[in-house]
């Protein structure tokens, strides 16, 4: 394993260290790992979100005015526990209620809520929304479900953008789960990656072997199969999106998200397939975002996300956002 | 045999049970490599030996106050979904023991009854989902069935262990519905879960105390 690491059980809180230093907007809170924001606004919502380290810049990198109050982060693909998460509330909390959005994953769905409950009993009013938008897995009732993957970005975007105009908690509750009813993404990988404290890959895949549908921890997806073309590549997970969700005759956000060693170039090559393919189905894309913006460490691979828009949406999509990990 | 638990006698038994886990790491962590992220053995690990750490802490407390500080524990050392989890049943608990010197059998139901709840109603999760909640709740069942049926507690104590047993076997057979086991094809069907033996650890460790 190489990394630029000192010891794998101090990278979340060195992380955090070097993004507080490289920020000037945020402060770390040591222990809790929780990054916020310095400038208050009295009687806004406050938006956190979270999850497991290792997909930067989610979720510290979406602090900012426009997007999150508080990044509240667990180990490396681990659930941060709720007394790390209750801290984010309470400095997110500005009189006006506090919203978290989680990531449909079975710990961060348990350490949230519990967090929430923790939260009631010091009287700060909190609702919750579960970003479920990874079409690879099999929406269910009596399991997990469909996993949050990149289409949580727009959620952050969205609901930063409603909380900053003033919205009530319920207001920005709305536009949040308006945005995830009308998210879906699907990625693919190339390379597996290493957790820091294991210093070994968790899966493998062949030299000509790629895995459609795995998850952002290294899940299993759909099926490995042959290295194939970008043209390629983008059918597969464009049509795999659209069998699930009707985008046609609508206008769509489009975002072409790398998982971490995925050079630009690729992303790129990808998002001129991708367009191509949506053209010709008559869906019209209003605005495009290429980038790393949900990573898996250092896998390879990508993930395509795609987001109907009404006005509002459009609106809020448009609105202002001054954190690092997407600036508009 | 003993009849009652106090502080001191819980806290004996969290140590011991601390020194169960610490001796398992390979064994649950290879169980965790198939089925979840592989660091279940560390983060319980972890969390026991915190326990452990603070001992002296614990002896100062009343049974309430020691359940609430040991969830407060467990719930921020071992994190993830385990944390929470014990973290919620024991933080759960610890309600029906206020005002409580000592657990008689009936109260030691009482305290596995309401952790079970707990984690069930946390984890939004059943028997039969494949997880440590297969081997908590076959345990309460028998022992409760026991209860019912005028047992000697020894005898009670001995069906509990059983069943916690058949529960955590039980989990080999099944498919997961939670966690990362789910995403895979074969939904973990041949492997035991390796937080069902972690449970069960802990119910044979509380059983052979009890026993001494």
């Amino acid at each position: 394993m190489k990394k630029i690491i000192n010891q794998p059980d101090n990278v979340v809180s060195e992380m955090l260290m070097g993004i507080e230093k490289a920020n000037p907007d945020v402060v770390y809170h040591s222990g809790v790992e929780v990054i916020s924001r310095k400038q208050k606004k009295d009687n806004k919502v406050g938006l956190v979100s979270g999850g497991g380290s290792g997909h930067e810049p989610a979720h510290a990198g979406y602090v900012g005015y426009g997007m999150l109050d508080a990044a509240v982060s667990g180990n490396v693909f681990a659930s941060p526990s709720p007394d790390r998460i209750l801290k984010g509330i309470q400095e997110a909390d500005s009189g006006a209620g506090v919203l978290l959005i989680i990531k449909n994953y079975s710990g961060d769905i348990m350490n949230f809520n519990m967090a929430k409950d923790l939260a009631q009993m010091d009287d700060i009013k909190v609702e919750t929304v579960v970003v479920k938008d990874d079409v690879a897995v099999e929406e269910s009732t009596y399991s997990t479900g469909r996993r949050g993957i990149a289409g949580t970005v727009f959620v952050h975007k969205i609901a930063g953008a409603k909380a900053e105009k003033g919205a009530s908690l319920e207001e920005v509750k709305e536009a949040a789960q308006k945005t995830i009813d009308n998210v879906r993404s699907m990625g693919m990988a190339m390379t597996p990656c290493i957790l820091p404290a294991v210093g070994k890959p968790g899966f493998e895949l062949d030299d000509n072997e790629v895995e459609i549908g795995m998850g952002i921890h290294g899940e299993p997806g759909i099926e490995r199969t042959s290295k194939k073309t970008a043209k390629e590549y983008a059918e597969i997970m464009v049509k795999k999106i659209l069998d699930d969700y009707d985008y046609s005759s609508s206008e769509v956000a489009l975002m072409i998200n790398g998982l971490g060693s995925t050079p630009l170039m690729e992303l790129y090559i990808l998002n001129n397939e991708v367009q191509n393919i949506l053209k010709d189905k008559g869906i019209k894309i209003y605005k495009t975002f290429v980038g790393n913006y949900m990573t898996a460490l250092e896998m390879s691979g990508c993930s395509v996300t795609l987001l109907k828009l009404d006005d509002e949406l459009k609106d809020l999509l448009d609105f202002e956002s001054k954190a690092p990990g997407m600036r508009v | 045999m003993k009849n009652v638990l106090n502080t001191k006698d819980v806290v004996k038994v969290l140590k011991i049970i601390a020194k169960r886990i610490e001796e398992n790491k390979d064994y649950i962590t290879d169980l965790d490599a198939i089925l979840g992220d592989g660091d279940h053995w560390a983060n319980m690990n972890m969390g026991y030996q915190k326990i452990v750490s603070i001992e002296e802490e614990l002896l100062e407390l009343n049974l309430a106050d020691l359940f609430k500080k040991v969830g407060m524990t467990l719930m921020s050392t071992i994190g993830g979904s385990s944390g929470v989890l014990y973290g919620d049943a024991f933080i759960t608990a610890h309600k029906s023991l206020i005002g409580v010197e000592e657990m008689d059998k009936f109260k030691i139901h009482e305290v596995l009854d309401s952790g079970l709840n707990a984690m069930m109603k946390r984890g939004n999760a059943k028997p039969g989902d494949k997880t440590m909640i297969d081997t908590l709740y076959q345990a309460v069942k028998a022992y409760k069935e026991s209860l019912d049926n005028n047992d000697e507690f020894e005898i009670t104590i001995n069906k509990m262990v059983k069943a916690a047993e058949e529960g955590m076997e039980s989990t080999k057979e099944m498919e997961a519905a939670k966690g990362r086991a789910f995403y895979r094809t074969d939904k973990g069907v041949g492997h035991i879960d390796p937080g069902a033996v972690t449970m069960y650890y802990q119910i044979q460790e509380l059983a052979q105390y009890i026993m001494l």
